[in-house]
């Protein structure tokens, strides 16, 4: 390169005044574009950031909230479940309360049909003999099996109507087997009056002196013997209801029992002929 | 349904009848009646029961030698035994429970408890 050329580049590559502050400008403007755009990015990086985490968050929420509402249908179920088990609990009470009252009113009903077997057996029985000793055995077979009678002594009154006189007995000594005095007396007292007389004491403990039952045996309305139980056995330590029906039954088929047989025995075991039956008017 | 059948021993016709009241209670059982321990082994011998109810005081063969003989019979060797006893004769209890019997009944009887008694022994609800 030549000097001339030297200068005259020298001075042609110089750039104008104007040219440099252009290029200045440029610069400055791509400096700051160039700025602007890191800018840019790094909001947007933040932006992306900041999405995800919105999002994540958002996912996060979603799920609490998709919890909550699975939680609140379990809640709403266990309390369904909850008012149904009430509800069944409620009808296994009822269905128990009737069956204890079933099986209440079964054992009632087996008690009450066990009292009215023995009722009839005994009425059967004292019915079916019409032999005086045959009579007088079942009258003692109902006292002992049914009633539960250890000691006990059947007594009917004499013609004079002062005494009682015992026909029958079961443990009783025969010393002390003596007629007993209307008068004065508990068993002469239940003769005149024509009503039992049960104690409310142990009947297994009770004693010649004081029998805990006294029955009067009637006749068609005609009070005509008693029968004292002295004492029961050892198990027997009460009376019972059937015992009372058993006494009223004894007391109004006893004595007729006894004196049907013995009006039979009398006739020599005769039946009475149709006549007897004509005139009855009936 | 299973069906059962029962011989009462007893010598009093108002206990056989009380008992067969009460044994009508139980449903599918056939009772049999003997009036004491002669008829009853009669009975025995000539047909086959599941239970045996049997008082102990009886004239010509009592409750005691009954029981006795029934444990020897092949048939009935094993067949249950409830004999009827007073509260009084724990001695006789005993002996029957040692011969072979089964269980007790104590007088007066009542019907729930013989129903009771030979439905347990019978196995049946």
């Amino acid at each position: 390169m030549t000097k001339d050329n030297r200068s005259r580049g020298t001075n042609s590559d110089a750039p104008s005044t104007d040219l440099r502050t252009e290029r200045d400008e440029v610069l400055r403007k791509f400096s700051r574009g160039t700025q602007l755009t890191e800018d840019f990015v790094r909001e947007h990086e933040r932006m992306q950031g900041r999405l995800q985490d919105l999002e994540s968050e958002n996912a996060t929420l979603r799920a609490k909230v998709e919890a909550d509402q699975a939680v609140r249908e379990l809640l709403k179920k266990i309390e369904r479940l909850e008012s149904e088990k009430s509800e069944l609990v409620s009808q296994a009470r009822q269905a128990e309360a009737a069956t204890t009252e079933f099986t209440a009113r079964v054992q009632e009903v087996e008690s009450e049909f066990a009292n009215l077997a023995n009722l009839f057996v005994a009425s059967n029985q004292l019915h079916s003999s019409l032999s005086p000793r045959g009579v007088t055995r079942r009258i003692k077979e109902v006292l002992a099996q049914l009633v539960g009678a250890e000691r006990y002594a059947m007594y009917l009154v004499n013609p004079e109507g002062e005494q009682l006189i015992p026909i029958a007995s079961e443990g009783v000594p025969g010393n002390e087997l003596v007629p007993v005095r209307i008068a004065g007396t508990r068993i002469g007292e239940v003769l005149r009056k024509g009503s039992a007389s049960v104690a409310d004491s142990d009947p297994s403990q009770g004693t010649l002196k004081d029998p805990p039952a006294v029955i009067p045996l009637s006749v068609d309305d005609r009070v005509v013997g008693t029968i004292a139980i002295f004492s029961t056995l050892a198990q027997k330590n009460k009376f019972d209801q059937v015992d009372f029906e058993l006494f009223k039954l004894l007391g109004q088929h006893a004595a007729q029992a006894l004196v049907a047989a013995s009006l039979f025995a009398q006739a020599e075991q005769k039946l009475p002929g149709l006549e007897a039956f004509l005139d009855l008017s009936v | 349904m299973a069906e059962y059948s029962c011989l009462i021993v007893e010598d009093s016709p108002m206990m056989r009848q009380l008992l067969v009241f009460a044994l009508a209670r139980v449903k599918n059982l056939r009772v049999t009646e003997a009036d004491d321990g002669v008829d009853g082994l009669r009975k025995l011998a000539s047909a086959r029961y599941d239970i045996i109810v049997t008082d102990i005081n009886m004239p010509i063969m009592d409750g005691l030698k009954l029981v006795k003989r029934v444990r020897t019979d092949p048939v009935h060797k094993d067949t249950p035994i409830v004999i009827i006893t007073t509260e009084g004769s724990q001695e006789d209890r005993q002996r029957a429970l040692q011969l072979g019997a089964n269980a007790y009944i104590t007088k007066p009887i009542q019907a729930p408890q013989v129903i009771a008694t030979v439905k347990e022994l019978l196995k049946i609800e």
